[in-house]
């Protein structure tokens, strides 16, 4: 019941972009909590709770102890608090380590929510694209794998219950490993030699291959696109008039509520939970439905 | 209008002093069924690679091959890859890709045909052949069966105007073989589409073809419709060893010296006989005992599964296995056969239940092998018992282990390899060798090792009529010498030969068990062609054999 991963994958490599630069690269803390605030409450939506519980305490830890951290490596800042071995703990140094952990925290459960919505279907698809045969490369590569581990469990198996290698003396179980390595080496050289002849006889090798995939482009993902575009306009434009400007040292600026940084806000804020706000909307629509029936 | 005409063509493989096809004329009419049959290496398979000119093997060629009346070799390329069609031997090694929906699209992206028509094609294709269940499947995760109609419906969304297949269901277990014969029939009928097909199992394949090629050194020995083709064997030679491959129909005629039209189905066949022979009460001839021998292994109420979360496979099964005797273990797939082998190996252990050496509990836990005895297992894929690059080298890997010295591993080797017949194949690759040949080859290598009890998976799967027969007089000769056999399979005609014992696996048990027989004649599905052919006269005539003698001396006195 992933419904924001259920659009086109350019779609979803467009906002995971659009995403990840922002919550990387500001600094603003109103934008940080942002982007922390959206992509927890997406990954509450993707991941079982248990997991998003477990992921939750990695994080927290990791907040405090960078949090903790910061103010020990970094002496800048014109507020002092108090020194340990004469150096100076400033509150600017324990501001920017908040700042730096809520970033990471909020770009760690990003880059996990795009383990769970891009799989590596949807990534072969965008950049088979750009690089046709790659792609084939891979997709021969993904059914080849588990083929060659079961071929190698098959020549194991029957070579352990011939009983000609003992278990108990190490050479012996070196000399099993070598000869079903030998074995499998001339199995896959083989087995590819067949999988060569089912490729040219389905006409590999003609000119104008073309690229085929599940994927198409839908009114919904138009809508979303133009959404994210949208925003992300908002927000460049914002920016650029200085909206999204902040600075922690030497003295940590005042919180701007100017219009400029009140469009930031406003975009990126609908930015980071768009997902969230659909997966929700789509979980309200199916009880209801449940409800109903 | 004839899709191919060959002629005179011959071909030999480079450094080979024999051609492996020689002077081969035929036309194959569009819309016609063929099926090529003939002894392993009598040119089937350079044959119908010839026609696929992507495929064709390089050597010294001469004559012509004309598709739809022009010559195979001035057809554009694109032209030959879509319209011939070509099926190879193994469902693993021939699915391309990952996923079953791009195993689909492969041919379509190569021909370069745009998103929206490959779209429409394999949708198509997916809903005829029903893939639509498992149209996102990674493909690793399908069964051989699913595998090869996979294989034929990738070459299916090419739009072929013939298709070719060699040995499609050599790999595949009788009931999807069947399924796949019958699927290739509904295309023959339902499309008109023209079918070269390369078998060894005839049985199904006979009523379906509309021709049947025999070839013989790389020669035509026959061209003609099935019923014919039985005829002219006999007439050319009574004892030709094709004669074995034939469907039993067909072998009982000949067997009977009957006269007219050659049945070829059991429908057919069983007319035939009702015709010629009336029915005896006779009793069946006294069987060799069944209680003899010593119990070699004796598996008593063992439970067995995979993981813990997993069902049971084995449920309480106890069998015995005996010195000097061929016990069949037959049933439907995915029963569990494999995996009462692997209890016997001594390659899985039960969770519940006995393993007894000889029959009797010994104190102590034995750690190798079958509890102590020596047993060796011929797995599925015989393939994965050589490790070696000469068939000589893996014996001697065997003959290592079993601590030989040189001189006696050299006199067990050819002592071994003379009584299998394999002496000339001792300097081969394994690889190389044909499906009956690696299968004695492996078993010379377990031989080796003095198996007490010899445990043999599927031992007919992929192989011919001939190296079938073979292999019945090997098992045979083995038991003669002690060894308790015991083989699983699905394939009921040679339980009937070899076994001495049959038994039906189901549910993780057996359920019945007794001679071939009374086991084959109390069935009424699940037996050999021959009985249900015969079983309103002979109930007890389980072999083609048996139901020649029992019709020889019963025949219908003509008024």
């Amino acid at each position: 019941m992933k419904a924001f991963a259920c659009y086109h994958p350019a779609v979803l490599m467009l906002y995971f972009v659009a995403v990840l630069a922002i919550a990387m690269f500001c600094w603003h803390p109103v934008l940080l909590a942002l982007s922390l605030a959206g992509s927890a409450l997406f990954y509450f939506t993707l991941a079982p709770a248990r997991v998003f519980l477990r992921e939750s305490a990695f994080l927290a830890l990791l907040a405090v102890a960078v949090t903790a951290a910061n103010p020990l490596f970094s002496h800048g800042g014109a507020t002092p608090l108090f020194f340990i071995n004469g150096n100076a703990v400033t509150l600017e140094a324990i501001r920017y380590g908040l700042a730096l952990s809520v970033m990471l925290a909020g770009v760690v459960l990003w880059f996990r929510a795009y383990g769970l919505v891009m799989n590596t279907d949807k990534f072969l698809y965008l950049f088979g694209r750009a690089l046709p045969a790659l792609s084939l490369v891979l997709s021969m590569a993904m059914r080849f794998i588990p083929l060659f581990r079961r071929q190698m469990k098959r020549v194991g198996d029957t070579q352990r219950a011939m009983g000609l290698y003992r278990e108990e003396s190490l050479p012996d179980r070196a000399r099993f490993g070598m000869r079903v390595f030998s074995a499998m080496v001339t199995w896959a050289l083989e087995n590819a030699v067949e999988t060569a002849d089912s490729m040219k006889a389905r006409g590999y090798g003609l000119a104008g291959r073309s690229h085929f995939s599940l994927f198409t482009f839908s009114g919904y993902d138009a809508v979303m696109l133009a959404a994210i575009a949208v925003l992300t306009g908002v927000f460049a434009a914002g920016a650029a008039a200085g909206g999204a400007d902040f600075s922690y040292y030497p003295r940590t600026v005042q919180l701007s509520l100017s219009a400029a940084s009140l469009a930031v806000y406003a975009a990126f804020g609908a930015l980071c939970f768009l997902p969230a706000f659909i997966e929700i909307k789509e979980k309200i629509k199916w009880t209801y439905f449940k409800s109903k029936i | 209008m004839d899709i191919f005409q060959i002629e005179n063509l011959s071909f030999a493989y480079p450094e080979s002093a024999r051609p492996a096809l020689d002077g081969v004329s035929l036309s194959v009419a569009a819309g016609d069924f063929v099926v090529v049959c003939g002894q392993t290496g009598c040119g089937k398979t350079t044959l119908l690679r010839m026609l696929k000119r992507e495929l064709a093997p390089h050597g010294q060629k001469s004559g012509r091959i004309l598709y739809c009346g022009r010559d195979l070799s001035a057809l554009g390329d694109r032209e030959a890859a879509c319209d011939i069609g070509f099926v190879l031997q193994n469902p693993e090694s021939q699915t391309v890709t990952d996923k079953v929906w791009h195993e689909l699209s492969f041919g379509l992206e190569s021909a370069g045909l745009p998103t929206s028509e490959i779209r429409r094609r394999v949708a198509e294709m997916a809903s005829y052949f029903g893939i639509e269940s498992w149209f996102r499947r990674d493909t690793d995760s399908l069964s051989g069966g699913q595998k090869q109609l996979l294989s034929l419906a990738s070459v299916m969304v090419m739009q072929p105007k013939v298709l070719i297949l060699d040995e499609p269901t050599s790999q595949l277990d009788p009931i999807a073989a069947s399924d796949f014969i019958a699927t290739l029939q509904k295309l023959n009928r339902e499309l008109g589409l023209t079918i070269l097909l390369s078998e060894h199992r005839l049985e199904d394949v006979f009523p379906a073809a509309d021709r049947v090629l025999m070839l013989q050194n790389g020669r035509v020995l026959l061209y003609e419709k099935p019923h014919a083709v039985a005829e002219k064997l006999r007439g050319i030679d009574a004892a030709h060893p094709m004669q074995s491959a034939l469907p039993s129909a067909c072998r009982v005629f000949a067997g009977l010296g009957g006269q007219g039209p050659c049945p070829v189905t059991v429908k057919e066949g069983r007319r035939f006989l009702s015709d010629t022979c009336v029915s005896a009460p006779a009793a069946p001839q006294p069987e060799k005992s069944v209680d003899s021998g010593r119990v070699a292994v004796r598996l008593s109420d063992v439970w067995f599964r995979y993981e813990r979360d997993l069902p049971d496979v084995l449920r309480g099964l106890s069998l015995e296995a005996r010195s000097g005797e061929i016990f069949c273990i037959l049933g439907g797939n995915g029963a569990g056969k494999t995996t009462a082998l692997g209890v016997l190996a001594g390659l899985l252990r039960p969770y519940r239940g006995h393993v007894l050496p000889g029959g009797k509990r010994r104190g102590g836990r034995k750690k190798d092998g079958c509890c102590g005895q020596r047993a060796a297992l011929l797995p599925q894929d015989v393939q994965t018992v050589f490790v070696m690059d000469t068939v000589r080298k893996d014996l001697g890997e065997a003959c290592a282990a079993m601590g030989c010295d040189r001189q006696r591993a050299e006199a067990m080797v050819a002592d071994i390899c003379e009584r299998l017949g394999v002496s000339h194949l001792l300097d081969k690759h394994p690889y190389d060798l044909s499906g009956g040949e690696q299968q004695k080859c492996a078993l010379a290598k377990l031989l080796i090792t003095e198996p007490e009890i010899l445990l043999l998976d599927e031992p007919t799967k992929g192989i011919d009529a001939f190296a079938k027969r073979s292999l019945t007089a090997l098992l045979r000769s083995l038991a003669d010498t002690g060894v308790a056999v015991v083989a699983v399979t699905h394939d009921v005609e040679f339980a009937a030969v070899v076994a001495d014992r049959c038994a039906l696996f189901f549910d993780g048990q057996l359920v019945s068990e007794g001679a071939p027989r009374d086991f084959f004649s109390g069935n009424s599905f699940y037996t050999t062609a021959a009985n249900r052919m015969a079983r309103h006269l002979y109930p007890w005539a389980v072999t083609c054999e048996d139901v020649i003698e029992c019709g020889g001396r019963n025949r219908r006195v003509k008024p």
